[in-house]
């Protein structure tokens, strides 16, 4: 009897302890469910952060970086803006001294600031050494000082600067100060200086008073810098009936005798002359008389022949001369050759040597010049990109010219 | 005689009687004992079983709570990066949008330098020649921006 009592008691103690067990084992359960439930939040709460935090470096790094090319660009800018204050300061001063009269200061002002001006109109790759405007540039070398010629504009009549390098040219001033009586001021263009005899002579084209005509004058200096004296009380040449004669080109033959060339007419009916001069090139010599060398011949000339500058190369005669609109982005420079300083000269250039490209436009009015080293280099004018047509500024670029292949070739080194 | 008979009988009905009840009674409790020691038994058994579940799933918890422990202390940490991590973003974009703002107040002033630049230089050319009319006009068309690029430069 007692042992059953004692059997039931131990099975009713276990089973409680079973019962106890199995509830402690459900609480287990559920806490354990309860903690990977947590665990799955937390870790996917956790990725999510991560993300995040990728997502936010990403964000950064892309930031960062832009915020760099950003402080870059700032500081570039900063820099333009310095060169375009400094430059417009040099041209707003200048213009105050050309409303003033004070044409030489003006040069002056320009000069000064022509660094910064290059870098504004595109730098030197293209050949640009002048950042003003200085059309129908003329080089020409004496001892190791080049002296470039051009148009009048801000320098006065007949503009000149000076160089030792080709590269960095500083204002000379006005090569005319006066101008004889029977020319009109400020029509003044496309000079020419050759040393004859130890002088220094100046052809340049003028208006005649009165007569809205642009005719050939020539002056003299004792020094290629000038002051050039023009004591004429006539042109030297001219040629009313067909439209007047610009663009001289002084030409000294290295087989004698010296001549000057000149073109005549517009658009459509210009022509290139020449004709010889007398032994101090003041006058034409006694007898001689105009030929025409060239006629418009090729289409990208559009009718238009000019600006001649007639140079020896190794026996050859080589005729470099402009063509099209001087106004607009096709002027060009072509070249013809020549039998001799009056021609007969025969035109093949069928595209021009010298045209549009990166850094310039409407390139012409050329000079070519020899540097002491004997190499051929080419002056010239162009408009500034995007900035074509009077009266913005025709720049002077000087660019190496080949002449020892069958056609000149510009820029492939002097 | 039937009287004697019965009388004789009666003791041992009743010590039979008492005998099958004892029986009985003997019978009942060893069965129930029987039966408490499998109920005994097999409730052993079952808490056995649990006990081993128990202690698993206690490792199990352990090893849960531990790892959640951890999570949530990266979780902390994490948060705190992120946090650092979008402040100094935001300080950077608001670098990047002052920086920006420069950028575009600067290109702004340089195109009207430049504009104003072309207009006076052209107008220099002009008055050179003594075009006037022509330096008017080329003033005049850049008089606004050559006003805002002063304006700029202070």
């Amino acid at each position: 009897m007692w042992t059953d009592v004692a059997a039931r008691s131990r099975a009713r103690n276990e089973e409680a302890a079973l019962a106890a067990a199995n509830a402690h084992l459900a609480t287990l359960r559920h806490d354990v469910s309860l903690t990977l439930f947590a665990n799955a939040v937390t870790t996917a709460k956790r990725e999510a952060l991560q993300a995040s935090i990728a997502t936010t470096l990403g964000r950064l790094a892309t930031t960062n970086a832009t915020l760099s090319s950003t402080t870059v660009d700032a500081f570039l800018q900063g820099a333009s803006i310095g060169t375009l204050q400094t430059c417009l300061g040099g041209v707003q001063n200048a213009l105050g001294r050309i409303a003033a009269g004070d044409n030489d200061q003006a040069a002056k002002d320009i000069s000064a600031v022509s660094g910064p001006c290059t870098q504004l109109d595109g730098g030197t790759s293209a050949g640009l050494v002048y950042p003003f405007d200085f059309p129908d540039p003329a080089v020409i070398l004496v001892g190791q000082t080049y002296y470039a010629y051009a148009t009048n504009s801000v320098a006065g009549n007949i503009q000149i600067i000076q160089s030792t390098d080709r590269i960095h040219w500083t204002v000379v001033g006005s090569a005319l100060p006066s101008l004889p009586a029977w020319a009109q001021s400020h029509y003044t263009w496309a000079p020419s200086v050759a040393m004859i005899g130890g002088s220094f002579v100046l052809y340049y084209a003028a208006n005649v008073a009165g007569s809205g005509k642009e005719c050939i004058s020539v002056a003299t200096a004792a020094r290629p810098q000038g002051p050039f004296v023009d004591r004429s009380t006539a042109p030297l040449e001219c040629q009313p009936a067909l439209g007047g004669s610009i663009d001289p080109d002084s030409f000294i033959d290295p087989n004698g005798g010296l001549y000057l060339l000149w073109k005549s007419g517009g658009p459509g009916s210009s022509k290139i002359w020449s004709e010889q001069l007398n032994g101090t090139g003041t006058a034409f010599a006694p007898g001689a008389t105009p030929t025409v060398l060239l006629t418009p011949g090729q289409p990208w000339e559009a009718g238009t022949v000019e600006a001649p500058d007639l140079v020896a190369v190794g026996g050859r005669y080589l005729l470099f001369f402009s063509g099209n609109n001087w106004d607009g982005a096709h002027y060009a420079v072509g070249v013809a050759t020549c039998s001799g300083p009056i021609g007969t000269c025969t035109d093949s250039s069928t595209s021009p040597i010298l045209s549009s490209g990166p850094g310039v436009a409407g390139p012409g009015g050329e000079s070519v010049f020899s540097d002491p080293a004997g190499a051929y280099w080419i002056a010239f004018h162009g408009w500034v990109p995007g900035a074509v047509g009077f009266p913005n500024s025709r720049d002077l670029y000087v660019l190496p010219l080949t002449v020892s292949g069958s056609a000149p070739a510009v820029g492939a080194g002097g | 005689m039937n009287g004697r008979v019965n009388a004789r009988r009666g003791p041992w009905v009743v010590g039979i009687v008492a005998g099958a009840l004892l029986a009985a009674a003997l019978g009942y409790l060893i069965a129930d004992q029987v039966q408490a020691h499998d109920r005994f038994a097999r409730a052993q058994t079952s808490l056995g079983v649990t006990r081993h579940h128990t202690g698993t799933l206690s490792a199990q918890l352990a090893t849960l709570r531990r790892d959640l422990g951890l999570l949530t202390a990266q979780v902390g940490s994490d948060t705190t990066a992120l946090n650092q991590d979008a402040s100094q973003l935001q300080g950077a974009l608001g670098a990047l949008a002052a920086a920006q703002a420069h950028v575009s107040q600067q290109s702004s002033q340089i195109d009207s330098l430049t504009t104003c630049l072309g207009g006076v230089e052209r107008a220099l050319n002009a008055l050179s020649v003594a075009k006037r009319g022509r330096a008017f006009a080329a003033l005049e068309s850049v008089a606004s921006s050559c006003s805002s690029a002063a304006a700029a430069s202070g």
